[in-house]
């Protein structure tokens, strides 16, 4: 039906000149691309540099593979119509600082891990689920799937799902409730980004 | 010690009757929008319990878990677990029955006998080894399957038990009906055994909480509203039968 509504002649035009190799958005293209980003991202953990570099490279690999601006949106909800330009742009540094600093305070519990991709499923216009399973030294083995989308012409992670658990839906749910709880301002969770972003800074000072 | 501990429902019963957490007005529909997909009209007395619980859990609960991941070496508490899995079974069987699915009760009674024979009493998982993987069904899933949606009403956080719905917090005592274990044998011994059990159910759930518990009050912004979240998601993949079946190992893999 869609197609049909965007018309004959951009159909043509598009499927003779722009569309895309057949095999570019199919599961295996998911996959290898969570297998090569998740490779990237070991040699990084598993490496002996200095933190501050090891940090740089993780962000590099994070904002290449993860729809960042799009997951920041989709946790802020319907707040982020209301925030305006200034908000807009702390809570996206905010976020970004948040995710990158998350893994850097535990880069010591995270070398050393091992995982391997299982299957991957088309989840309709969301995009392919990749699942992999992960696992750490005397501990049960995780499988954590990963919801690569490409709506934007190239794979882009857009969510983490830890044993049926949505990371993006928690967050959000988690988001919503610091601002409803601050009097529906953006302001309260900035603070409490801010807050969090400095205590995981110092978790990373402590243990790495 | 006690008395915050006594205060903490005091203060819930006070928040109660100061009213639930109110239904933002018609001129605001993204926000009752969110209001409703939240399903959490008694937030206030729930936080009340939820900081009740986590005292609760900080100073006894997950210390024991502790104490029981310590003192208890990996392979028998593997082998404990299995045997409390096995134990659970004929519930799921009931359950499976009750939801229309006769093929996987059978495939639930074959495990139940075979891990409680070959198995040696459940200790060890043979069933799955053989492709019979384990599968956990409870009155609450069966509830959300006769009502045809995962939806289980207002969330509730009970005392000590923790995040459930109306619909999970009712199904509670047909649990315990449906478990055959509630209507074998009597007397103290099995009264004794039957604590016995759930205190070990308690530890052992505990115990492999601990990394991920700890990760996520470590992480989150309002760790209410995430486990809030966590479970509601849960229980959905449940109801939907879309979680991964975990088999215990004795030792690490490699």
């Amino acid at each position: 039906m869609r197609v049909y509504r965007r018309g004959l002649l951009a159909g043509l035009a598009g499927v003779l000149l722009f569309a895309p190799p057949a095999h570019a958005n199919t599961p295996d293209a998911a996959a290898a691309f969570v297998e090569s980003r998740g490779a990237a991202l070991k040699q990084v953990l598993d490496s002996d540099a200095p933190l501050a570099e090891k940090r740089d490279r993780v962000a590099e690999i994070l904002r290449e593979a993860v729809d960042v601006r799009g997951v920041a949106q989709f946790v802020l909800g319907r707040h982020w119509r209301t925030a305006n330009e200034a908000e807009r742009e702390e809570y996206l540094r905010l976020f970004e600082a948040t995710l990158i600093r998350n893994l850097s305070a535990r880069f010591g519990v995270l070398r050393g891990l091992k995982f391997s991709v299982s299957r991957a499923q088309v989840r309709g216009e969301e995009g392919v689920l990749v699942t992999t399973i992960v696992e750490q030294q005397g501990q049960a083995p995780v499988q954590l799937d990963w919801l690569v989308s490409f709506a934007s012409g190239r794979p882009l992670i857009v969510d983490l799902v830890a044993e049926g658990t949505s990371l993006r839906i928690t967050q959000r749910s988690e988001y919503g409730a610091v601002i409803q709880r601050g009097g529906g301002r953006i302001g309260a969770l900035l603070d409490a980004m801010r807050q969090q972003l400095s205590t995981l800074e110092q978790r990373e000072l402590a243990q790495n | 010690m006690l008395r915050p501990r006594l205060l903490a429902p005091v203060f819930g019963l006070a928040l109660v009757l100061a009213g639930c957490a109110t239904v933002p007005p018609e001129t605001d529909p993204e926000a009752r929008a969110e209001y409703f997909e939240r399903n959490d009209p008694l937030e206030p007395l729930n936080r009340a319990v939820f900081a009740f619980n986590e005292a609760f859990d900080h100073l006894l609960f997950r210390p024991a878990a502790e104490a029981y991941r310590i003192l208890i070496p990996r392979p028998v508490r593997t082998g404990i677990g299995n045997v409390l899995d096995n134990l659970l079974v004929p519930r799921t069987t009931v359950n499976q029955l009750l939801q229309g699915r006769p093929n996987e009760a059978a495939n639930s009674a074959a495990r139940f006998i075979i891990n409680s024979t070959l198995g040696v009493f459940g200790i060890f998982d043979v069933a799955s080894e053989l492709g019979l993987e384990p599968r956990f069904e409870d009155f609450g899933q069966t509830l959300a399957v006769w009502a045809g949606t995962s939806n289980g009403g207002p969330y509730l956080v009970l005392p000590i038990l923790g995040p459930s719905t109306l619909r999970d917090t009712f199904a509670l005592p047909f649990d315990v009906a449906l478990d055959p274990w509630t209507w074998i044998g009597q007397g103290d011994q099995v009264q004794g055994l039957r604590m016995g059990r759930r205190l070990t159910q308690a530890m052992d759930a505990r115990e492999q909480f601990i990394e991920a518990g700890d990760a996520l009050r470590a992480q989150s912004l309002d760790v209410y509203a995430a486990l809030r979240s966590v479970y509601l998601q849960r229980r959905e993949r449940d109801i939907r039968d879309e979680d991964r079946p975990q088999v215990r190992r004795f030792f690490d893999a490699r």
